[in-house]
């Protein structure tokens, strides 16, 4: 039952990201700021953690594909950034204690990276011309804000659920 | 410390990164057209998507309903001040439009540049990675949407059509920052023509570019499409002029243009079918000759 669940879920944040985007950018006064959904990969960190990495490479490869053909058009680059980003995931939880806290700033200190991983890649292939600075107080922060509202809501939930998974899994084994 | 690869991981890693970057390089290289798989995960991803897009801008109408319905004792009072000014006009519109009519068939003149078939499409994603701006609407090839169609809102232009699937397309705003977007435009009443040509995000306002330099623009006039780029149709209403200054180069003149229709938010637009359709600066303009010949 909760088998299934796990990658219906990536599925259902995979499709929700992109309506949560119509709503980017958002104007505050004079000011424009861009807030990108970052969903997909916090689950993917929450399955790096508690459960496989060998699943979160399969689901950040599959989910990663199918971003870059529907959405972006260049092939391969959410495809290599995802797994990348679970594989850093399971580096840095070998050397930390997996409290549910630090698992959510990881995913937020993910987001960073991956949000700088993209943004060097778009300046690299020309998509965007803004700098650096414009960067981090035009989208980074508000991303991470917005993205730590989602990690916040849904990370204890991504965990017990996760879990649940874990122990049916060992109940198979056995 | 551990060891974090094995050599065949190290040589699994390596092709994969190998694959990758071949790929990504390979789809860099044709980015107007998809290719079939890529038109298939389009379409298929495009389907599932539809379904989370439209409840959710259901939703987002419900509550923008009741924003309005707080509002409605104020724009009433507004809106039947204008409504008796609103009445003349349209007779004066319905009169001008008979005899534009009746002058054409003198003339003998059959394509006009002004006459385009709307499609009603839904936006069903925007880009999340918002690097590009670049949105999905629900209709494509089967809908007869064509690649470089415009794309408009009932407040103005907001892009044009620049890949089709069978049931996708993928519309770029004019908010974009690439360089190949170009709009043959003219200030409305006026001969002077242009092309917009940029946008400037520290302003969010559109660059229109070489207009020469002998026609007079100001501030506050309305800038239309020419329909001389050979797919928009004339007429779709752009912006409106706020700044004007000459061009790096002093030869031309540039007009910064507010745009009239909002980027942001976007739920429901229109795809303008043009019925003649020739080449022209709204396709993909590679040459900066073809420019010239908008103007």
């Amino acid at each position: 039952m909760i088998r299934s669940i796990i990658p219906l879920i990536a599925v259902l944040l995979f499709f929700l990201e992109p309506v949560f985007s119509l709503f980017s950018p958002v104007n505050i006064g004079n000011d424009s700021y861009t807030l990108v959904p970052r969903f997909v990969i916090v689950y993917l960190i929450f399955i790096a953690v508690y459960y496989s990495r060998k699943h979160a490479f399969i689901y950040g490869i599959v989910l990663g594909l199918l971003y870059d053909m529907y959405h972006i058009d260049i092939i391969g680059l959410y495809a290599f950034l995802y797994p990348l980003i679970c594989f850093i995931a399971t580096l840095i939880i070998r050397q930390i204690h997996r409290h549910i806290v630090t698992v959510m700033f990881l995913a937020l200190l993910l987001i960073i990276v991956l949000e700088v991983l993209s943004y060097f890649f778009a300046s690299l292939v020309s998509l965007t011309s803004i700098g650096l600075d414009e960067f981090i107080t035009g989208r980074l922060i508000p991303t991470i804000i917005a993205n730590s509202i989602f990690v916040g809501m849904f990370g204890w939930f991504f965990k017990t659920l996760i879990f649940k998974r874990v122990i049916e899994r060992q109940g198979e084994t056995l | 410390m551990p060891r974090f690869f094995s050599n065949k991981r190290l040589i699994l890693l390596l092709v994969g990164v190998i694959i990758l970057v071949a790929l990504i390089s390979f789809s860099l290289k044709d980015r107007q057209n998809a290719s079939l798989p890529e038109q298939v995960v389009k379409d298929v991803v495009g389907f599932g998507q539809s379904l989370f897009s439209k409840p959710a801008l259901y939703i987002t109408n419900v509550i923008g309903n009741i924003d309005g319905i707080l509002n409605t004792y104020e724009e009433n009072k507004h809106l039947k001040v204008r409504l008796s000014e609103y009445a003349s006009g349209q007779a004066e519109l319905a009169d001008v439009k008979a005899e534009n009519e009746r002058l054409l068939e003198i003339v003998g003149k059959k394509d006009d540049l002004r006459v385009y078939d709307p499609v009603q499409a839904t936006v069903i994603s925007r880009n999340p990675d918002q690097w590009e701006e670049k949105i999905i609407i629900d209709k494509g090839e089967e809908h007869g949407i064509k690649k470089n169609m415009a794309v408009i809102t009932a407040n103005g232009l907001v892009g044009k059509v620049v890949l089709v699937t069978k049931f996708t397309s993928t519309v770029e705003l004019l908010s974009t920052e690439n360089r190949n977007f170009r709009v043959a435009a003219v200030v409305a009443g006026e001969k002077t023509y242009g092309l917009i040509e940029g946008y400037d995000r520290k302003r969010s306002e559109l660059i229109m570019k070489r207009i020469d330099s002998s026609f007079e623009v100001k501030v506050g006039q309305k800038v239309i499409t020419s329909g001389l780029g050979g797919i928009f149709p004339k007429g779709l209403l752009i912006g409106e002029v706020t700044e004007v200054s000459t061009d790096d180069y002093g030869l031309t003149k540039l007009a910064y243009i507010r745009p009239a229709a909002d980027f942001s938010l976007l739920d429901h637009v229109i795809i303008a079918k043009r019925s003649s359709i020739v080449e022209g600066t709204d396709g993909d303009g590679s040459a900066d000759t073809e420019g010239e010949d908008g103007s």
